[in-house]
């Protein structure tokens, strides 16, 4: 469904001036600054996979989701989405992907949610019947029906979130670029995105690219995470891959009479009564626990490897 | 094709709509603007009764129409397209299957539709400070008036454009309004500009928003100077649409969204 190969972005900027007349020197400049933002990424999406799309901040996330949106047209590389190029055929591409960013919005501020939700099912000239229809099954899903006529900039941040879902879903496209879709949510309203992305996915079959810094919705959500950083991809395979080639040791870690709390690597096929044994002799345990590795404590080394 | 733009033209309507109170204030403004015009141009007549060919009468139903037209046209584009750039949603304008410069083109059409809704009660007033009669030119009226809006959404446009290269509009369109509003004639009529001034305004297509219907409607532009006008008119819309093509291309490959 989504093909990038050796896909790359560099921002170039008229390299900016300071001083008075700074500005103006900028306007006329021939000297740029340049960022490259995303360096040679490739990777394959089969349609209906929902697939985690993740880095640190700055790692070319949201940039390569505007490639591949067609909105940003990119330096080198091959990007096909459903056969086709995005940035070349924008309008064939509009009309196959949804966009939910979640620092912005694409509902129109002064208006009630009502009317932006009109103006996609315009836009996108879902007919009548089936655009009330959607409209139907996203109130349900979404619970809409408490705010669907208030001004959107009277919602709440997670009301708002919702209102964008629906709008990126109305007229049911086949491919669903989610960047941070559950950003500044509560828990509930998180419970509640991840379960209308999740029965989208089963119902429509739709393949969706989902950027997050909550590994509670990879985990919800995805069996396959691809992780890049500084433009680069670092890994791309299933979850369980990733724990099982990064994991940390499991580590034992024990509260000692005075207080100090001490943590002791446990390593791979040695055995834990053992350890138990070895520490409490040196020491008075009064309290043990055993850390299993988790997704973020995985993530969190890959990230420090990298920055090495 | 249709659709989309009856959908974002409704979306312009509303939106005036939801500023009712700013609409309200300008529209006091509009009044008092015309009002003041009324006084000091009749102080400035002292009893004459002609000047460079427009008697006092005349002069009063033009500075009227002139204001009228002016703020019923005012563009509103400009700021969304400036707004949007700045926080990046138009990244979901660029996404649409429709592109963006229609999109704005009905958003601006709906926009002054609502703006005209708003205007209704004060016309009447502003008829009477201006003591406009019926027009000898009621079709000339119409086509300079109709093809004068068709040219100053095409500027909104183009200044819309523009923002994507700087990244910012906000000063540029604050210009464009001084200057526009100057060079369309709501506060002197063109004919009154002297020398090079008056060859700049002439030269400009600011005019057509302002001065030329507004002459047309009194009768200060008569005969074959209106099928000129149109034609003129005409031609400024062909130029103009060529230029925001090539420029808008231009633009379009460079579009950076701001943000992430
Ligand atoms: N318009 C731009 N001009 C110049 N540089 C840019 C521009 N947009 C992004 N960048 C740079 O490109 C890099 C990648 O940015 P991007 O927004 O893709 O990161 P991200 O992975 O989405 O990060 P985050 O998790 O913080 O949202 C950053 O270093 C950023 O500074
Ligand atoms: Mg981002």
């Amino acid at each position: 469904m989504i093909r990038v190969e050796s896909l790359t972005k560099v921002f170039r900027r008229p390299r900016a001036f300071s001083g008075p007349l700074g500005p103006l020197r900028t306007l006329v400049t021939r000297r740029y600054d340049e960022r490259t933002a995303v360096d040679g990424v490739s990777f394959e999406i089969p349609e209906g996979e929902i697939v985690g799309y993740l880095g640190p901040n700055g790692a070319g996330k949201s940039t390569t989701v505007k490639m591949l949106t067609g909105i940003l047209t990119p330096t080198d590389g091959l990007i096909e989405v459903g056969g086709r190029v995005p940035w070349r055929d924008r309008e064939a591409n509009a009309r196959a992907v949804g966009v939910v960013f979640g620092q912005r919005s694409q509902l129109w501020w002064d208006l009630p949610l009502i009317d932006s939700l009109r103006l996609v099912g315009d836009l996108y000239d879902v007919p009548a019947a089936r655009f009330t229809g959607s409209l139907r099954r996203m109130c349900d899903l979404l619970g809409l029906d408490d705010f669907l006529h208030t001004p959107v900039r009277q919602l709440s941040l997670g009301q708002r979130m919702r209102g964008d879902l629906a709008a990126a879903m109305l007229y049911d496209p086949p491919i669903l670029y989610l960047d941070e879709p559950t950003v500044g949510l509560d828990v509930m309203a998180k419970q509640a995105v991840r379960e209308f992305i999740a029965e989208t996915n089963r119902i429509g079959r739709t393949t969706v690219v989902l950027t997050t810094h909550d590994l509670a919705d990879v985990e919800a959500l995805c069996r396959r995470i691809i992780l890049i950083d500084k433009g680069r991809v670092l890994f791309d395979g299933g979850i369980d891959d990733l724990v099982t080639a990064y994991a940390p040791p499991r580590r034992l870690v024990v509260e000692l009479a005075d207080d100090e709390t001490r943590a002791f690597e446990i390593a791979a096929g040695s055995s834990i009564p053992e350890l138990i044994a070895r520490v409490s002799a040196e020491h008075t345990i009064r309290d043990l626990s055993i850390h299993e590795p988790d997704l973020e404590s995985v993530i969190k080394r890959i990230y420090a490897e990298s920055e090495r | 094709m249709i659709r989309p733009l009856a959908g974002m033209a409704r979306i312009g309507l509303r939106f005036q709509l939801a500023y009712r109170s700013d609409v309200i204030m300008s529209v006091l403004a509009l009044v008092a603007q015309v009002f003041l015009l009324r006084m000091v141009w009749t102080s400035l007549y002292g009893g004459q009764g002609q000047t460079r060919g427009l008697s006092l009468e005349a002069l009063l139903a033009y500075l009227s129409l002139a204001n009228l037209q002016a703020f019923a046209t005012s563009p509103i584009i400009p700021r969304i397209t400036h707004f949007r750039i700045r926080t990046g949603t138009v990244f979901f304008d660029l996404s649409r299957p429709t592109g963006y410069l229609p999109q704005m083109a009905a958003f601006q059409a709906g926009h002054t539709a609502g703006g005209l809704l708003m205007l209704a009660p004060a016309v009447p007033v502003v008829l009477l400070v201006g003591t406009i009669t019926p027009t000898a030119h009621p079709v000339g009226y119409a086509a300079t008036l109709a093809l004068g809006y068709v040219i100053s959404l095409m500027m909104s446009l183009l200044i819309c454009v523009i923002g994507f290269w700087t990244l910012e509009t906000g000063a540029i369109s604050l210009l464009y309004r001084l200057v526009s509003h100057f060079f369309a004639g709501t506060m002197v009529p063109l004919s009154f500009f002297p020398g090079a001034l008056g060859v700049l305004a002439d030269a400009l297509p600011f005019k057509y928003m302002g001065y030329v219907p507004a002459a047309v409607y009194v009768g200060h532009i008569s005969g074959g100077e209106i099928g000129r006008a149109v034609a003129v008119e005409v031609a400024w819309i062909a130029a103009l649409a060529v230029l925001l093509w090539a420029v808008w291309r231009r633009a379009h490959r460079r579009v950076v969204i701001q943000g992430g």
